[in-house]
């Protein structure tokens, strides 16, 4: 369960309450001309000016201008004491939303979350806006309203009659609206979402718009939710004549009423410079910081709770109902691991009655499987595409757990490593190499960061990629993952995972991209170390190399060395017996 | 980035705000003026108080004008939210517009994140233009009606007033400008983070299998600090703005209310009138709203310029003319040459005459300029010198719809849209019947796997991870659906590299000898020699020139030709750079052709 936005603002309270602090006390001295204002003017009238004393006036007025000096000086380091807040209020919510997606995605075992991008670059910056405004507007208007209401009791108590009672009246108002407004805000921020996912698909698939000659189609499609986040922003507005009422009653209406009030006042010794320094302090410190509060909370403040929300139940790594069906069940968890670090002793790999489907209803994709490599054998696993190669080399590899059954490394159950243990135990390369942007070197010490440039030269050589090494510019370079080709990124993929020292390595059509030589000096890079080896065979060839080979065809599977299969496998005599006509020459 | 052209696109997107910006001007309008009227009608009402008026009538008249204020800032609110949502939708919906017109154009200029970040953020941003322009002329009007009424209750308070105005000036003239700078330097680290979470995304198997998802997570949010610094930086030019502002407009107060003071002393002017000053002088020094709006003003300018600089670049342009009845999809180029950013030739002087209802290859090493050849002859990409014609129509003429009923294409990383499998097999402009959608998927081997889905045909994309065969198995179902009723030429862009040969044989039946679309004309780019060999005619290209046209087997005889389909002895000979390239060369030698692979 993520936390709620209340939460979490409070809990950024509690975390930077220093800060807070600091804030509050600099905000006091910003309030210093509110609290001194109406009252100084009240005596610069009364006891200078209509009192023929030039001097005097300008003293008290003197007396003003220092206040507001001060005031401004309290207004910078406010303003920097904010930065402060909500400066580092962002950083946490990108961290969030970075960490939140990818885990969450890690966990699905695809990255299911295209709008989490959007959310990175709208909602937090929303968020991070709304917050400084809503920080700004409450922590202002307290202090003033406190100051105001100070300054008039000074002046007379009686004055505070005519403006506590409205100003009351109108943030009752007010907060009785927030709800509703809340709503209508999280139908903006929800439609705005609905944009965001379209768009994305659309996005990354232009060239296929394009092909399909569907640009009317998406327009349609896309545009109907553009529609809808404009008649959902003008549901929202329709509000805010209710926080514009609101504002009316508590902000304006203490003016009129002063001013009504105003002969009973003087006739009850209340003077002219009084009633002059009491509209000061209302028209000119509390209206502003009034409507400020409004539409600061109003605005700024639903936003705030509704993209924090959003924000919040995206980044929940463990959000439920996000698993697709046929997502993976979650890696092991901490309450399955064995206390004692134990490591798989070496590349055997055992299988006992693992059965897995991808949900409760569908056929498995893997029944009741057994299966006993010795540490070092070069298996391959071959069949028709969809026959689950790559769930096998998952649930081989911990990244899937079986329903049934279970899978053992070097003779330690796959369910009890943790995360740095099972990384330290196998390598698995997917079909999609990933390569990050940063230097060559990062890339392909990326599994082993202890690697050296011998060691570097060594896996590169064994893997065959001199010469692309060579094209970007040697180790230090910086690599741009958009400007290499899949082929060349498979390469830096193989390299990567040849160097860490292993007992099990996966191929999971790791070398699809490569040509067939350039896949054979791979491939026996890898078999040419004690490590056991599971290939998932893009190509034909890569089975005739191995020591063993497993034919998968939906649940069943056949093993076997490629001689026994050619006898007796009718299916893999007819995976064969295709490329046959192709490749005759390619096992030699 | 071209601020004129940004500034030409918010004016037509306040335009495009249409009556509700007028409403608002006029809300706004009048809210100024009452805006200007108040302090005189309260000074009044207070020295009616003192005796020096009719109390009732000026204390009608004051509430008469707060309620007015209260109405018209309602109104003013209401119109400007309205306006700002309709500008923000017609830019949406005319970005959206422009990138589909651009479509495979723009997914090669911008990453689909940054994409995404344009049409919906910054449009939400430069979409509050029309409140922004607005209230950026209606609070001018305060001020100015503040300075008058400060000359008519005493021309020393104005003299006073307009002595102290120059500061002010340079104050809101300073903020603008750093602000626009700061803003641009801002969102670009922004958009620095968001691509590299969308690499690490589309890496997730990798970093799952590795354990790494922290020190991704690390790596993503690498340029936080700088967006850190960047974002201190606004504020500091805040705090100083906000600072000088809480100085300058308090004391130009207090400068007045010591004039009105001495006039107070001298009888000159009324309490009534000194509280009036007062409040003229706030009025008059209605910066820090100025300054809001000058803000917002700034954002919406550096949000529309990344609208506007896409929007900017060219779409090509399609033609009304149809393709002659009963043509069998002839493809010619003829002298067709395409440069890359940097001005080298792509492809070099292509001359190729295509026969209709043929098969024909299209071979060669990796950057040689296969994918490009293919993308011409859809016009997914359009040359810069020379033509490309379809059953004798040149394709800049042709008509899109047209176009896209007759050409069809399969890649080999299809991306796939809609939203169940149905949708994204017959996605496109038309909707194909049931029995039309499972005849494609039967025939591209797609059927048996989506009946083993939970829905069906009906299963939702999202809730189903298809893996790389599946997916291409799907969109080329989609491509065989397209090219069903009217199809002249089917593309297909290296469709089988992710498929295992068992699959990719069943397919090929549906596109040679007796196969629904073996009467195609078919433009197949391979890395195969057999599929070469099963070809009517192959297309060789080397380094973006024809190096030869013929049949495989009298192309055999020469080695260089051999060569193409032989992997290189270091076996890492693909190291050129081509992203939509991929050299998954399957070797074989095999001239004869075996009558089954295409």
């Amino acid at each position: 369960m993520s936390p709620r936005p209340g939460a979490l603002l409070r809990s950024t309270l509690r975390t930077r309450r220093r800060e807070f602090v600091r804030l509050t006390g600099w905000s006091l001295v910003e309030a210093v001309p509110a609290l001194l204002s109406g009252w100084l003017v009240a005596r610069a009238v009364d006891d200078g000016f209509l009192a023929d004393r030039t001097a005097e006036g300008l003293g008290w007025l003197g007396l003003l201008a220092c206040a507001v000096l001060v005031g401004a000086w309290g207004t910078r380091q406010a303003t920097l004491q904010l930065a402060g807040v909500v400066e580092p209020f962002r950083d946490d919510l990108v961290t969030l939303v970075t960490t939140g997606t990818l885990h969450r995605s890690a966990r699905v075992g695809q990255s299911a979350d295209t709008a989490g991008v959007a959310r990175l670059t709208e909602q937090v910056e929303i968020a991070r806006e709304s917050y400084g405004a809503v920080v700004l507007f409450v922590q202002s208007f307290v202090v003033t309203a406190v100051s105001v209401l100070l300054g008039l009791a000074a002046l007379d108590p009686a004055l505070l009659l005519f403006v506590v009672p409205p100003l009351a009246a109108g943030l009752a108002l007010f907060l009785m609206a927030l709800r509703a407004m809340a709503a209508r805000q999280r139908a903006v921020v929800l439609a705005d979402e609905a944009i965001a996912e379209q768009v994305s698909t659309v996005a990354g698939g232009l060239r296929d718009v394009t092909a399909c000659g569907a640009e009317a189609t998406v327009r349609r499609r896309a545009g109907a939710r553009i529609d809808e986040a404009a008649s959902a922003a003008r549901a929202l507005a329709g509000l805010t004549a209710l926080r514009t009422a609101a504002l009316g009653v508590g902000g304006w209406l203490p003016i009129v009423l002063i001013l009504a009030g105003a002969p009973w006042l003087v006739r009850d010794g209340v003077t002219a410079g009084a009633i002059l320094g009491a509209l000061t302090y209302v028209a000119q410190g509390l209206q502003p910081a009034l409507r400020g509060f409004v539409q600061g909370l109003g605005g700024s403040g639903l936003w705030l709770l509704v993209t924090l929300g959003r924000i919040l139940e995206a980044a929940d790594p463990g959000a439920a109902g996000a698993a697709p069906p046929r997502a993976a069940t979650p890696p092991p968890t901490a309450t399955a691991q064995t206390p004692g670090g134990t490591l798989p002793r070496d590349g055997r790999v055992e299988l006992h009655g693992v059965t897995f489907g991808y949900a409760p209803s569908a056929e498995p994709v893997v029944r009741d499987l057994d299966l006993s490599l010795a540490s070092g054998t070069h298996l391959a696993v071959v069949g028709p595409s969809g026959a689950g190669k790559s769930t096998l080399t998952a649930l081989i590899a911990g990244v899937l757990e079986p329903q049934v059954g279970q899978v053992d490394l070097g003779g330690v159950p796959v369910r009890a490593l943790d995360l740095d243990r099972l990384s330290r135990s196998r390598v698995l390369i997917p079909q999609e190499a990933y390569v990050v942007a940063g230097t060559l070197r990062e890339n392909l010490a990326y599994l082993h960061p202890a690697a050296t440039s011998p060691d570097l030269d060594a896996a590169v050589r064994a893997i065959g990629a001199g010469a692309l090494v060579e094209r970007l510019g040697g180790y230090d370079a910086q690599v741009d993952p958009a400007l290499l080709s899949a082929g060349e990124r498979q390469l830096i993929a193989l390299v990567r995972a040849l160097l860490p020292p292993a007992p099990l390595v996966l191929l999971d059509e790791a070398t699809c991209h490569l040509d067939p030589a350039a896949e054979a000096v791979a491939e026996r890079a890898f078999a040419g170390r004690p490590a056991t080896l599971i290939v998932c065979a893009h190509r034909i060839s890569s089975a005739s190399r191995a020591d063993l080979v497993l034919v998968m065809d939906g649940p069943r599977c056949r093993l076997g060395t490629h001689d026994q299969l050619l006898a007796d496998c009718a299916l893999y005599r007819d995976l064969i017996g295709h490329w046959d006509q192709m490749a005759t020459d390619v096992r030699r | 980035m071209d601020r004129r052209a940004a500034d030409r696109l918010l004016l037509t997107a306040v335009r495009r705000g249409g009556a509700w910006g007028g409403a608002q001007a006029a809300a706004s309008l009048l809210l100024a003026g009452t805006y200007v009227l108040l302090p005189a009608v309260m000074g009044r009402s207070v020295d009616a108080v003192l005796g020096r008026g009719d109390t009732g009538l000026w204390l009608t008249l004051s509430a008469v004008t707060v309620a007015l204020l209260v109405v018209c800032d309602t109104a003013d609110d209401y119109a400007g939210a309205v306006a700002n949502a309709r500008c923000t939708a017609w830019l949406r919906h005319t970005l959206l517009g422009h990138v589909l017109d651009l479509g495979a154009l723009a997914a090669r200029r911008h990453t689909p994140g940054d994409l995404v970040a344009r049409l919906v953020g910054n449009t939400a941003r430069a979409g509050s233009a029309p409140s922004g322009l607005v209230w950026a002329v209606t609070e001018l009007l305060p001020p100015v009606g503040a300075v008058v009424a400060l000359a008519l209750i005493d021309p020393w308070l104005c003299l006073t007033f307009v002595a102290g105005l120059p500061l002010v000036a340079l104050v809101v003239r300073a903020f603008v400008r750093d602000v626009s700078d700061l803003n641009d330097r801002y969102f670009a680290v922004q958009g620095r983070i968001a691509s590299r979470l969308v690499d690490a995304l589309t890496g997730i198997r990798t970093i799952t299998a590795a354990g790494t998802t922290t020190r991704e997570a690390e790596r993503v949010l690498g340029p936080l600090p700088e967006l850190h610094r960047h974002g201190l930086g606004m504020w500091r030019a805040y705090a100083r703005v906000s600072a000088r502002d809480a100085v300058i407009v308090p004391l130009l107060e207090v400068a007045v209310l010591a004039v009105a003071g001495l006039g107070l002393v001298q009888g000159r002017i009324t309490p009534g009138q000194m509280l009036a000053a007062s409040g003229y002088v706030v009025l008059a020094t209605g910066v820090s709203s100025l300054v809001t709006s000058m803000n917002r003003l700034a954002f919406a300018r550096a949000t529309a310029g990344r609208i506007a600089e896409v929007l900017g670049e060219p779409t090509g342009a399609y033609g009304g003319a149809r393709l002659p009845r009963g043509g069998g999809g002839r493809l010619e180029f003829r002298g067709v040459t395409v440069r890359t950013a940097e001005g080298d030739a792509a492809l070099d002087g292509v001359d190729l005459d295509l026969p209709a209802g043929a098969l024909t290859a299209v071979v060669g090493r990796s950057g040689s300029g296969k994918s490009l050849l293919a993308a011409l002859a859809g016009r997914l990409a359009d040359p810069d010198e020379g033509e490309v014609r379809l059953d004798g129509v040149p394709l800049y003429d042709v008509d899109r719809a047209e176009l896209r009923r007759a050409v069809a294409y399969g890649f080999e990383r299809p991306v796939l849209l809609g939203e169940t499998f149905t949708d994204a097999i017959g996605f496109g402009p038309r909707t194909p019947g049931g029995a039309e959608i499972r005849a494609g998927a039967v025939a591209a081997r797609a059927d048996a796997f989506i009946r083993t889905m939970p829905e069906g045909y009906g299963t939702l994309l999202t809730g189903a991870p298809l893996s790389g065969g599946e997916n291409q198995r799907i969109g080329l179902a989609r491509a065989f659906v397209q090219s069903a009723p009217h199809g002249r030429l089917l593309v297909l862009d290296d469709v089988a590299a992710s498929l295992d040969t068992v699959t990719e044989h069943h397919i090929s039946q549906a596109l040679t000898g007796t196969g629904p679309l073996a009467g195609r004309a078919r433009l197949v780019v391979t890395h195969r020699a057999s599929t070469a060999a099963g070809a009517h005619l192959v297309v060789w290209l080397d380094a973006g020139r024809v190096r030869g046209v013929g049949t495989h087997r009298d192309l055999w005889a020469e080695d260089g030709y051999r060569a193409v389909f032989q992997p290189d002895s270091e076996g890492d000979g693909e190291a050129r750079s081509e992203p939509d390239q991929h050299p998954d060369l399957h070797t074989q030698p095999a001239p004869e052709y075996d009558g089954g692979v295409w």
